[in-house]
């Protein structure tokens, strides 16, 4: 039988004293920790935007990841499952990138396959490694607002999130009791013989313990670079490299962006209620008449910032009674907005009859900036920030 | 299971994940554009294992051995990798479109930051060399 080619395929072409099964079992262990937080907070989020409901389907809900209620308390619950899907995967990428090195010997294998068996294991690790790196490069380029993929995002994200979860899940049946034997010191053998260990090593210069810290390092650099947006108030400046350090009151689509003119909401603006088998028009003023309560929540948006504001309006349950639906199933709140798939969202039976959930009116005691949606804009605590709907002109309860 | 080299458990575990994630990726060609999908996928792998790894590596060489060097290097370089469209306001366009402020200042920050950890192993290898 021939050799192997020339290069990374020779054995002794690895030298690192440091790849070994024990240091791949701590990278991997690690690294599972994180991605974990970032899979469920993924999922979590696609359960958040309801696509069983109404139009809200941007990704078609066909995995049974909906069956149960976003709750709406505590407020920032979105903005935590937000800011950890973010901040979580950002932190990955160091443990990403070293886990990946300490098992390129594998890579280079020769022969490249032994067994059937090795040839489905190394198919599904192909699949593994494209999905994370997918998922990765996706949600890093689009927290930057840089859409360089000419692709849908989100369904592009979340059907890789499948592949992913699913070659995660093989990967864990196959490696999780190696990496449990190596870190226990019972693997022996395995040890020793491990492909991942060098057979000529350099002498070394860093300890693992130094290396581990180093991979650390990497992590608590990006969490400092980018968490400040996601916990929002005076933290926001000192993340130096988050998209999102502007302070103040975030927007993210300005009046203009949504084609929303001065004609729409000025003296001629009706807000048009229905369910109840008529329809009823309030002008603001009408609105500022009625009944008004005031709440401090937090708005999270999917891209893992949030902003903490206090909001004045009418809460959603007296537009409903005015409406003439009483205990409604259902609440589908339109834009004035012209485009885009976002311009309306339908809210669930709990989250209309939560308290707090108003149409807001004002924000910290002054009326609504334009871009903030003026003449009025929906509030509901932990609702995806896209999903509280902006110049709401339309407002249709489902008994 | 002599001739497929490993247990009956090993085969049905790889099946079951195949499946699944063929019905994801089946899911793709209705997603609109699926070939740059593919070509992302593909790519995603092909830069990690032939461009990234051996480009760090190299450099890791021409830089020497010491981690005094190699780690605020790799501490910099990480960031860059991370957050290079935010620097070269890749997303510049669009960010302006939808919040109607400025990006700016990126770039700079990284810049000051990465000084911040040189100079700090610098003065690390400093005083342990002298110790």
């Amino acid at each position: 039988m021939k050799g192997p080619p020339p290069g990374p395929f020779r054995p002794g072409f690895f030298r690192s004293p440091l790849r070994g099964p024990r240091l791949t079992a701590i990278l991997g262990l690690t690294l599972l920790g994180l991605v974990a937080i970032v899979a469920v907070t993924g999922f979590l989020s696609h359960a958040a935007y309801q696509p069983d409901l109404g139009n809200n389907a941007i990704v078609e809900p066909d995995l049974p990841l909906t069956f149960f209620d976003w709750p709406t308390g505590p407020s920032w619950l979105y903005a935590l499952n937000q800011g950890l899907h973010v901040n979580a995967g950002l932190v990955a990428v160091p443990w990403l990138l070293a886990k990946l090195w300490s098992v390129m010997p594998r890579l280079f294998a020769w022969p490249p396959v032994t067994s059937a068996a090795e040839a489905v294991e190394r198919a599904t690790i192909a699949l593994l490694v494209a999905s994370t790196i997918f998922l990765f490069a996706t949600g890093i380029a689009n927290i930057q607002y840089w859409y360089v993929f000419d692709f849908d995002f989100v369904k592009a994200h979340s059907y890789a999130a499948v592949v992913f979860a699913a070659a995660l899940g093989v990967h864990l049946v196959v490696k999780l009791p190696v990496a449990l034997r190596s870190l226990r010191g019972r693997a022996g053998s395995e040890l020793r013989d491990s492909p991942l260990v060098a057979i000529a090593p350099d002498a070394p210069v860093l300890s693992r313990r130094a290396l581990l810290a180093a991979v650390g390092g990497g992590s608590a650099a990006l969490l400092v670079a980018n968490a400040g947006e996601s916990i929002g108030g005076p933290l926001r400046r000192i993340a130096f490299l988050a998209p999102r350090r502007d302070g103040g009151f975030p927007v993210n689509k300005t009046a203009a962006g949504a084609k929303i003119t001065e004609a729409m909401t000025g003296p001629a603006y009706r807000l048009v209620l229905a369910g109840g088998g008529g329809e009823i028009a309030l002008s603001r003023e009408e609105l500022l008449a009625l009944p008004q309560a005031t709440h401090t929540l937090t708005l999270g948006c999917v891209e893992g910032w949030s902003t903490r504001q206090e909001w004045t309006g009418v809460p959603l349950l007296e537009l409903a009674r005015i409406a003439g639906v009483r205990d409604p199933s259902q609440l589908t709140v339109g834009s004035l907005q012209p485009q885009g798939i976002l311009r309306q969202a339908t809210l669930a039976a709990n989250q209309v009859a939560d308290s707090r959930s108003l149409l807001v009116l004002k924000v910290g005691g002054v009326d609504l900036e334009p871009d903030h949606g003026y003449p009025a804009r929906i509030i509901v605590p932990g609702l995806p920030g896209v999903h509280n709907t902006k110049w709401v002109g339309r407002m249709e309860f489902r008994a | 299971m002599k001739r497929y080299g490993a247990s009956p458990v090993h085969l049905l575990a790889h099946l079951a994940a195949l499946a699944l994630a063929a019905w994801a990726l089946l899911q793709v060609p209705g997603l609109g554009n699926w070939q740059r999908i593919a070509v992302w996928l593909v790519a995603a792998v092909v830069v990690h294992d032939l461009v990234l790894f051996p480009a760090y590596t190299v450099a890791g060489r021409l830089v020497g051995r010491s981690p005094f060097v190699r780690i605020p290097l790799a501490l910099s370089a990480l960031l860059l990798l991370v957050f290079f469209p935010v620097m070269c306001g890749k997303g510049e366009g669009a960010y302006t479109r939808v919040s109607g402020v400025e990006w700016d200042g990126y770039a700079e920050r990284w810049l000051l930051v990465s000084a911040l950890l040189f100079l700090g192993s610098g003065i690390l290898y400093a005083v342990r060399s002298r110790t």
